[in-house]
């Protein structure tokens, strides 16, 4: 039987940011279906919606016409829509076959004959009796989908599934997804990466900023029409003069920064070398977890890694920690303000205090001096309008931006040469966006140099004077940004290659 | 089919008063669940409980033993508020108590014929070093093997207990004891001054106290204080801070172990005199319960040292009057740790009850 589905104008907003702006897409089973977008461009909002996560505040789904009541992941269940995440919810000590058994209505043994069944259909080898822990990720994540098969689904979707998986384990995948495709299940993959849109998908939707941009057949599209459309064309308005002077002094250099990680979750990083002119901005483009987070930890000295060399005001800094980095004028602005950058337990002006340096006398014989503190953190609630001047408010009462002002704040208020910033607009409403570029381009324009590591290319494009793409641990070559277009950039975050 | 389904979330914002409220919520719910014990016993739970909570303290001598047994829980407690404000689980301070009696006794023994102002202040202070030195074991393996600090700290308690049965029974056991497992007893020297004639209090109370405002004075006025805060915190704010995470679990391990260590130093050089196999009733363990209930606040640590002790001296008087092994005070002692930690998860998290029908589950 065809299965039908339709997302009729579907909204969702979250304070200070719209995740899906009247959205409606038509799928039909006998096709796979791409969603593609950025981070943040409102895909995962959808997903989350559609397996019942997440009540639109607008807007219906509609199965084979009839209009779904998805308030709950069980009403997905019981509407047959399965959904494998991206991240695995299985319970790693139980065996293969325990894990498939908690949610199912059947004995046992019935069970497992249709397991079985599965398993020889799809041509699976998996062992249904050891502990999950040591299957591989691309075995856990087919566990994920003999457990929506076993429901016998309409509707299957796929949330970045090839993000953990090798390049072999992605053609099994694909090879399966397929086979189901044909079976009469509709599937719908959620991805950034362009190429597997291609490989894969007859039809792809692209999503920027919550609303659907374009739906087309993927055979009419190429890597550089996808990427286009999925990062936009559209430039801001506010567009820092581009720091063009070739004779300025370096500040910062990198050469060979390799990590290797045993962690599964981490990325790698390989040889990694760029420098740095005084007030320059260096933007460093990447779809998230492509190695920007081990990027930040290593700049930030978080991670010390051997080998690798860091020049700063022509003084070697690698083996130093980050206090040690601050003395000698470099700031950081991570990206998880909420868990890293502060601690919402704690009052604003026990925050500013996290950034000290030798010449702030916050400490002085070990002592705390709560009144220099304070002074010093009225002036940052000032200096950088954070719509508060009680320091002894707690950090968890300020709102996103106001929090990401005062850890700006916190971290310019030193003067310090190079500020090296992760996603600093991440989450933020609009005017808290400008507020926070028009300060990092005042930065520039003292002669102070940044990094600005960050998976918004409109961001990067608007502040950076040169831009590098990571790309799996890898940077590409540093442009220019006048020669960077999104389109570019669009291809070599998709891991694709130009010229 | 109708079913209930629980959910539970965590609550944002927490007020402080109700957060130092709850432990006495704690203590009035295990004086009744002592009570239906009691009940359950065939006592009269209000007579059990007078016995249990009132006679111990009705008198000074009573109200000097409950002092005598806060002092070791309270200055342990204090030490292990350092170690777990900023997330080391340091839970073998019985061990580092043990090790600490040794190395001070053994220097109490050095001097054992002899008399001097100074030998006491050796003592003590050899007491620390041993707790500080035995602490900083699984300290070290921690920040240099990546060992789990629970695990180590707790199976040194035993090490050290062996080494303390086999210097009392070989060694260093008195040789006018006619083989029984203790040393010699120490000089008056190195003794702890007693404060009143006639009652066991004795001047390590003063040690207690002092540990008291200073840790104060380091947890809310010092560097070191507000790099324990955020650490506890916050892990990954420490380490983007730049704090250095491992001296720094080096040194709350080394206070910790020194003030187990000097408690130790303060049984043996006061109530008891002597080494022998049985020179602490677990207070290492039973502080752990005391630093929780005081919610790591060095003022909360006194108060809840003297709800702890008194549930010692009840078992004690429970014991005599009522014929009830002594092991109730670790009963009681485990109730107030259950509904601490009961009541925080409610103070913390909300309970949701949300329908569902089971049906859906089927298709």
């Amino acid at each position: 039987m065809a299965t039908d589905l339709r997302i009729s104008n579907i909204s969702k907003i979250y304070p200070g940011c719209i995740a899906n702006d009247n959205v409606s897409l038509q799928f039909k089973s006998g096709k796979i279906y791409a969603l593609l977008g950025e981070n943040g461009a409102g895909k995962s909002t959808l997903v989350k919606i559609l397996s019942g996560i997440i009540s639109p505040d607008n807007g219906e789904v509609f199965l084979n016409e009839k209009n779904l009541k998805l308030s709950s992941p069980l009403d997905a269940k019981k509407n047959k829509i399965g959904m494998v995440f991206q991240h695995f919810n299985l319970f790693e000590t139980l065996s293969v076959f325990e894990n498939l058994s908690i949610d199912a209505t059947e004995d046992n043994k019935s069970l497992r004959v249709r397991i079985n069944e599965i398993l020889k259909k799809y041509n699976f080898s998996i062992d249904l009796d050891v502990p999950v822990l040591n299957l591989s990720a691309g075995q856990k994540q087919k566990v994920e989908i003999i457990r929506c098969l076993l429901r016998s689904p309409k509707v299957l979707i796929m949330d970045e599934p090839t993000s953990v998986l090798t390049e072999q384990e992605t053609e099994e995948l694909f090879i399966s997804l397929k086979k189901f495709c044909d079976e009469g299940i509709l599937i719908i993959y959620i991805t950034h990466k362009l190429k597997e849109v291609l490989s894969l998908c007859d039809e792809v939707a692209v999503m920027r900023k919550g609303k659907v941009v374009s739906v087309s057949q993927t055979q009419n599209e190429k890597v550089e029409t996808l990427a286009s459309k999925m990062v936009g064309q559209k430039l801001a308005k506010i567009k820092k003069k581009i720091n063009t002077s070739k004779n300025k002094d370096e500040i910062f250099k990198v050469k060979h920064l390799n990590f290797y990680s045993d962690d599964p979750f981490e990325t790698n990083l390989v040889n990694l070398n760029f420098s740095l002119k005084k007030g320059e901005c260096l933007g460093i483009a990447g779809i998230s977890g492509n190695g920007q987070n081990e990027l930040f930890q290593i700049l930030s000295g978080e991670i010390i890694t051997p080998d690798t060399s860091i020049i700063f005001r022509n003084k070697e800094i690698a083996k130093l920690n980050p206090k040690q980095r601050r003395e000698y004028l470099m700031a950081f602005s991570p990206e998880d303000r909420i868990s890293q950058a502060a601690v919402p337990e704690l009052k604003i002006y026990e925050n500013v205090a996290l950034n000290n340096f030798k010449s702030s006398n916050f400490f002085e014989k070990g002592l705390v001096n709560e009144r220099k503190i304070k002074e010093h953190s009225k002036k940052i609630l000032s200096d950088f309008s954070v719509n508060t001047d009680n320091v002894e408010l707690k950090s968890q009462f300020l709102s996103g931006g106001n929090l990401q002002k005062l850890i700006l704040g916190r971290e310019l208020i030193t003067a310090p040469e190079l500020l090296i910033c992760y996603n600093p607009t991440w989450g933020l409403d609009v005017g808290a966006i400008n507020y926070i570029h028009e300060t990092l381009i005042k930065i520039n324009d003292e002669e102070k140099s940044t990094i600005l590591i960050s998976t918004d290319t409109e961001e990067l494009l608007k502040l950076s004077d040169r831009i590098a793409v990571i790309y799996k641990g890898k940077l590409s070559k540093i442009m220019p940004s006048v020669e960077v277009t999104p389109e570019k950039l669009g291809i070599l975050m998709g891991g694709g290659s130009i010229d | 089919m109708e079913d209930r389904l629980i959910k539970i979330e965590k609550r944002n914002d927490v007020p402080t008063t109700l957060y130092f409220f709850t432990p006495f919520i704690a203590i009035i719910l295990t004086i009744i669940g002592g009570g239906i014990i009691f009940y359950t016993l065939g006592f009269n739970p209000i007579e059990a409980l007078k016995f249990y909570f009132i006679t111990p303290i009705s008198n000074l001598y009573g109200f000097s033993e409950l002092l005598l047994k806060a002092t070791p829980l309270c200055l342990i407690a204090i030490g292990l508020s350092f170690c777990f404000k900023s997330n080391n689980w340091n839970i073998g301070a019985e061990g580092q108590l043990t090790f600490g009696a040794i190395v001070g006794g053994g220097v109490a023994l050095l001097f054992y014929n002899q008399e001097g102002f100074y030998i006491l202040p050796l003592i003590i202070i050899a007491g620390a070093i041993g707790g500080m030195i035995f602490a900083l074991i699984p300290a070290i393996l921690k920040t240099y093997f990546n060992t789990n600090e629970i695990l180590v700290s707790l199976m040194l308690v035993y090490v050290s207990k062996l080494i303390l049965d086999y210097l009392v029974v070989g060694p260093w056991s008195n040789p006018e004891g006619f083989n029984f497992p203790e040393t010699r007893q120490f000089s008056d020297s190195a003794r702890m001054p007693l404060l009143f004639e006639g009652l066991r209090i004795h001047a390590g109370i003063l040690i207690a106290l002092a540990a008291v405002f200073v840790s104060w004075f380091v947890l809310y006025k010092t560097y070191l204080g507000f790099q324990i805060k955020v650490s506890g915190l916050s892990l990954k704010t420490a380490k983007y801070a730049g704090f250095k995470g491992k001296t720094m679990i080096l040194i709350v391990f080394m206070i910790s172990g020194a003030c187990a260590g000097m408690a130790g130093v303060g049984e043996i050089t006061g109530p008891i005199g002597q080494l022998h196999r049985m020179i602490s009733p677990d207070y290492g363990f039973t502080a752990i319960i005391v630093a929780f209930l005081g919610r790591l606040n060095p003022f909360g640590i006194i108060f809840a040292s003297l709800v702890v002790s008194l549930t010692y001296l009840g078992a004690e008087t429970t014991q005599i009057f009522l014929q009830i092994p002594q092991y109730t005070g670790q009963v009681f002692q485990g109730m107030i740790l259950f509904f601490l930690l009961a009541s925080d998860y409610l103070l913390f998290f909300k309970i949701k009850f949300q329908n569902f029908n089971k049906n859906e589950l089927r298709h």
